[in-house]
């Protein structure tokens, strides 16, 4: 059996009153004085003019729809509970359209994208991009800063280098590697908040969203399930970004098992959350191997070399956007540099699974924030073997 | 465009009747009780007639099933004759010459059974004669060329109710497409309602003609005296794997098709594209081109839970990404994981076990692992290893005669494949929609 080990393991902090409120809640995430005003405006509104779903009916009963769709090369699954069935389906669907939006407009693979337009342009002329996409290009960059470039939507060319792009594996030889290392690096995009435009400044730059756009979909999906009333749904994007609203009927919070890295048909921790998001990064989906070494998917973008260090990181936040991006940056770093972190923001919670010198074995580390202030409803308990 | 220089099938059979007349045969000695009644742990004597390329197809096999033995072979041919006879490796009698030589081979006592692998104009009379002279029938598809045969054989075969009557068509003794129908039976692909079909090919379709007078016995498959084109050479297989999925006959068919790129004194279509439609709003669709093999063949059958992409040989089944809703509250418990690739997702799941090619824990094997676990919770999953379907329908038929085992492929099955082919026929040729007669109440 695996060996683990549990290090500063805190249980859930209590959380705030259930009054506080959601522009707040939603506004806190993104930290941004705008955003809060607008989103306070829209809470505003939307007291006005409540978003309920059509009303229950006396012959309704409860009710479980569940949908996949393929977008983002990967799979999304939503579950929502409600009253009817025709209705859950309507709301899933703009779900999937909005991600659909979403994929068209960040897809690094499409080239009539936004990003691929920005890729193509933007080291000749600053470009001008769509608030919301600004915005999370900001965040990026922020994520970047925070995490000293272990975290860095510049490694496009990396992961085109390495054969990710087109999913058959090369090993890039080190000349290679040192021509391509000069166009990796966050540094080189540089933003005009004012006039909303994005630049390089310097050729070969590449954008590439992988690590943070599933969460950010995510996170856009549960608005919409919000704005349409829906209080229990589940969302997953390819099992490493997913959102529990609510809790299924009967239960306290949604019961999600994390992968164990070395056998993946087993759990290594199981979780029960409420509105709150999980990430997973890992080695054992995206990788290929060469020479009997393995060689994965996620690159450390100091060195150009896959990370070797990790098999897995889970990251629980309150924003799926945050623990996606978060789960690659801990994934890359690893434990001692994310405590740090983790010391600066709250309402975190990451398990790392570092491999052991035998390859049957791993250890499991689990870190939370320093400061835990969750919203009443959000909910965690986390059980790891 | 018929080509005045060349004979017909029928003044080739006449001149080779006299040329054979010379040549005798050998009675046979030994002369077992015919097989009338199932007789298990006896030989299945057989004769076989039409030992051409399809012929040797399961004389070939034939050879490797010791339940049967070929006393005789006829074929008008003699160079087909002769590969047939080497083929079976049995020192059969052989009848060749008269395009009636098969009757005499048919007088034989000692014969229990008759597969018929010849033109498909000829399949009818000999069926008809084999059963009226007490005999067994294999016979390969079509099973019939025209429409007002099939009663015909039905009515020899209930005048001769004992006898087996098996129709080659081979996905019914595939293991493969078994294991596909019991998916479909068990809801694994929800509500079937499409299949679409397609044979294609990129070459002229012909056989090689050494003197051109034997194109019409050669190239037969050409000609619409002896032959249903594509339709009832390579449909008939499909038709018959979307009557299987329905468990129904179609009610109507359209159709167009044309000789439109080998434009080389053929009669018959060098492609063909059909719909039939079946009770319920459900189609089947129908190409075959002789000028672009990149699909090349086979069954790709759709339910709103699923699909089954399915050839002899290998099948797949892919999980439709489709929704489902249901009443109360499901046990949920989520898998959180490295993401998923969706060309995991889509690469679809054997319907054989087949090693791990890599040997890469990855997302298929999991999946292969639990559709394992599945399909044989749901009791359609067997383990043992799938034989070649000739060879099974063969061994099928010949365990039918003397173990009086279920046919496979009976004649019901028989009369709605060709039913299928002719109408299909007739809505190419006419441009029009065909519909299936009313059934009686």
């Amino acid at each position: 059996m695996d060996r683990l080990r549990r290090i500063g393991f805190v249980p859930g902090q209590p959380g705030t009153p259930a009054s506080y409120p959601l522009a707040a809640r939603i506004a806190g995430r993104f930290g941004y004085p705008l955003l809060t005003r607008l989103v306070a405006t829209l809470s505003f509104v939307l007291l006005l003019f409540p978003v309920v779903g059509p009303p229950l009916r006396a012959a309704d009963s409860l009710v479980r729809y569940e949908a996949s769709h393929r977008a983002m090369g990967t799979v999304f699954t939503v579950v929502v509970y409600g009253s009817n069935s025709d209705y859950l389906e309507e709301v899933t669907n703009q779900v999937f359209q909005e991600i659909d939006q979403l994929d068209d407009q960040m897809s690094n693979y499409k080239p009539g994208s936004e990003l691929s337009a920005i890729n193509r342009e933007a080291a000749r002329r600053a470009v001008i991009v769509e608030p919301r996409l600004f915005k999370l290009i900001q965040d990026s960059l922020q994520y970047s800063r925070e995490s000293a470039g272990d975290f860095d939507i510049t490694v496009g060319p990396l992961m085109k280098s390495w054969g990710f792009f087109k999913g058959q594996g090369r090993l890039p030889s080190k000349s290679e590697l040192a021509q391509v290392l000069k166009k990796i690096g966050y540094q080189h995009v540089k933003l005009d908040a004012s006039a909303r435009t994005i630049q390089f400044d310097t050729t070969g730059i590449e954008i590439d969203l992988g690590a943070i756009a599933k969460g950010y979909s995510v996170d856009r999906a549960v608005q919409i399930l919000r704005d349409n009333g829906i209080k229990v749904a589940l969302i997953s994007s390819g099992t490493s970004s997913l959102y529990a609203l609510g809790s299924p009927p009967g239960d306290h919070g949604w019961q999600i098992s994390v992968r164990n890295p070395l056998d993946t048909s087993k759990a290594a921790c199981v979780l029960r959350l409420q509105d709150l998001s999980l990430a997973v990064s890992g080695d054992y989906e995206k990788f290929f191997k060469l020479g009997g070494k393995t060689y994965a998917h996620i690159m450390d973008p100091h060195t150009g070399m896959p990370v070797e260090n990790m098999l897995s990181t889970a990251v629980v936040s309150l924003s799926a956007t945050d623990s996606d991006a978060l789960s690659t940056s801990f994934f890359v770093e690893g434990p001692d540099a994310a405590r740090h972190y983790l010391d600066r923001h709250p309402n975190l919670t990451a398990v790392f699974f570092l491999p052991e010198a035998s390859s049957h074995e791993f250890k499991q580390v689990v870190l939370k924030s320093s400061t835990t202030k969750l919203p009443a409803d959000a909910f965690i308990s986390l059980d790891c073997h | 465009m018929k080509n005045k220089k060349e004979v017909t099938r029928r003044d080739f059979l006449k001149t080779a009747a006299v040329a054979a007349a010379a040549g005798g045969a050998r009675p046979m000695t030994a002369a077992p009780a015919l097989l009338s009644s199932p007789n298990p742990g006896s030989t299945v004597h057989y004769g076989f007639i039409g030992t051409g390329t399809e012929g040797c197809n399961l004389l070939k096999r034939l050879a490797t099933i010791p339940a049967g033995r070929c006393i005789a072979t006829c074929d008008v041919y003699a160079p087909n004759l002769k590969r047939g006879v080497e083929t079976i490796g049995s020192n059969p009698q052989t009848y060749t010459g008269s395009p009636t030589e098969y009757q005499r081979m048919l007088e034989r006592k000692d014969m229990d059974a008759v597969l018929i692998a010849t033109p498909l104009n000829e399949h009818a009379q000999m069926v008809i004669d084999a059963l009226n002279a007490g005999k067994h029938v294999f016979v390969e598809k079509t099973m019939y060329f025209k429409e007002e045969e099939g009663e015909q054989i039905r009515k020899a075969a209930e005048a001769n109710s004992r006898q087996i009557l098996q129709i080659g068509l081979q996905r019914r003794s595939s293991m493969l497409y078994n294991i596909a129908m019991q998916m479909i039976r068990k809801g694994a692909l929800g509500k079937v309602m499409f299949v679409r079909a397609q044979w294609h090919r990129n070459n002229n379709w012909r056989r090689p003609v050494r003197d051109p007078k034997l194109e019409r016995l050669i190239n037969w498959r050409m000609y619409k005296e002896y032959s249903g084109g594509l339709m009832a050479e390579l449909a008939s297989h499909q038709v018959d794997i979307a009557n299987w999925a329905f468990e129904a006959e179609p009610l109507s068919v359209m159709g167009t098709g044309g000789i439109d790129y080998w434009k080389d004194g053929r009669e018959v279509c060098d492609n063909i594209e059909v719909i039939f439609q079946y009770p319920g709003g459900r189609k089947m669709t129908f190409t075959s081109i002789l000028y672009n093999a990149h699909l090349n063949y086979n069954e790709q059958i759709m339910g709103d839970r699923g699909t089954l992409i399915i050839t002899i040989g290998k099948g797949m089944y892919y999980r439709e990404a489709a929704a489902k809703s249901t009443n109360g509250k499901a046990k949920e418990n989520w898998w959180a994981g490295a993401t998923v690739t969706q060309q995991a997702v889509e690469k679809g799941i054997p319907l054989f076990p087949e090693e791990a090619q890599s040997g890469q824990q990855g997302f298929l094997d999991r999946e292969m692992l639990y559709a394992k676990r599945w399909l044989a919770s749901m009791g359609i999953f067997e383990y043992e290893e799938p034989h070649e379907p000739y060879w099974v329908e063969l061994s099928n038929f010949m365990a039918s005669v003397r173990d009086g085992k279920p046919n496979a492929c009976g004649i019901d099955i028989g009369i709605a494949d060709a039913r299928a082919v002719i109408y299909g026929n007739r809505a190419i040729d006419t441009g029009t929609t065909v519909y299936w007669p009313k059934k009686e109440a």
